[in-house]
């Protein structure tokens, strides 16, 4: 019995890392894919299907998606003022999906995505290039140069290298803690399958909503505040 | 290969210590600036969130190096 648990935790990578399930040509399609194929299709549904039955006054879900809102709202007068608000077509989505993808584990079966770094790390690079493009866009290229120069000359290196950290960063913070929480799970599910988890699961569902909150929240304090 | 365990237990387990140190520490400070001005709570727990974010993206750094040499092992 023992030795059977040993064996299981031996293993526990195999249930939490990708593998590939599909092979097309050169192109490997991994779980990891696939989970958020599932979680992107289901995400579409509910927006066609909440979509359709839009009011004036709202009631049911459609109250919760105006809390959404206007906590996106909040969230970016809090750090750029209202101005800031033409980055919600930008900010709101990435918070949605990345909230989708954290709690993707409520439909059986599913790993989340971003327990993988290959899809934290599409994420921090798609959204700092986003960001460098928003800092050209609102300071022309100029005005970028300058503001890698910002301080002093001599402190160039440091800015870009602080600008090459930034996706680094953004992806592995959002790997870890996903990463490790389902680590966590996962071990105590091999160690005793009934409720032992839930604790750590109901804990995963505040976890992943802090991540989103926290990916967003970063993404807006890189991004420039609003001038012009 | 036992000094290698010892290796990934401390990488994981030094920084987790500091980190939940230091991350008590600022939450302390927020806590007494928020009860001292409740008016400026929002701002201050946007702050201490940001602030939470990068230190514990340092263990997190650390986690992952972790990972790093096991699979090494």
């Amino acid at each position: 019995m023992v030795g059977d648990k040993t064996q299981a935790l031996a293993n526990v990578m195999d249930h939490i890392v990708r593998r590939v399930v599909w092979r097309i040509g050169p192109v490997e399609i991994t779980s990891t894919v696939v989970n958020t194929w599932i979680i992107v299709a289901v995400l579409f549904i509910g927006a066609f299907w909440i979509r359709r039955r839009l009011e004036e006054k709202p009631r049911g879900i459609q109250t919760l998606l105006e809390i959404l809102v206007e906590f996106l709202h909040s969230m970016i007068d809090g750090v750029m003022g209202r101005e800031g608000r033409r980055y919600l077509p930008f900010v709101g989505p990435l918070f949605v999906f990345i909230l989708a993808l954290n709690l993707g584990w409520v439909i059986p079966g599913v790993m989340p995505p971003t327990t993988d770094l290959m899809t934290t790390a599409a994420l921090g690079l798609t959204t700092v290039a986003l960001v460098q493009l928003a800092i050209v866009r609102a300071k022309g290229v100029i005005g970028y140069l300058r503001h890698l120069a910002q301080p002093t000359v001599v402190m160039i290196p440091m800015n870009i290298i602080e600008e090459l950290v930034k996706p680094f960063s953004l992806a592995i913070r959002l790997f870890g803690n996903m990463f490790g929480e389902e680590m966590v799970v996962t071990i105590l599910f091999l160690l005793v399958p009934v409720l032992a988890p839930t604790p750590v699961m109901v804990l995963g569902i505040l976890m992943g909503s802090i991540q989103a909150y926290i990916f967003t929240l970063l993404t807006i304090t890189y991004l420039p505040a609003g001038d012009q | 290969m036992t000094m290698g365990f010892l290796a990934v237990c401390l990488t994981v387990m030094v920084p987790a210590i500091v980190s939940a140190l230091s991350q008590g520490w600022a939450t302390v400070a927020a806590v007494h600036g928020m009860s001292r001005q409740p008016e400026a709570a929002n701002e201050i727990r946007t702050t201490l969130l940001v602030a939470l974010a990068f230190m514990e993206a340092l263990t997190l750094f650390c986690f992952v190096v972790a990972i790093l040499i096991w699979v090494k092992l």
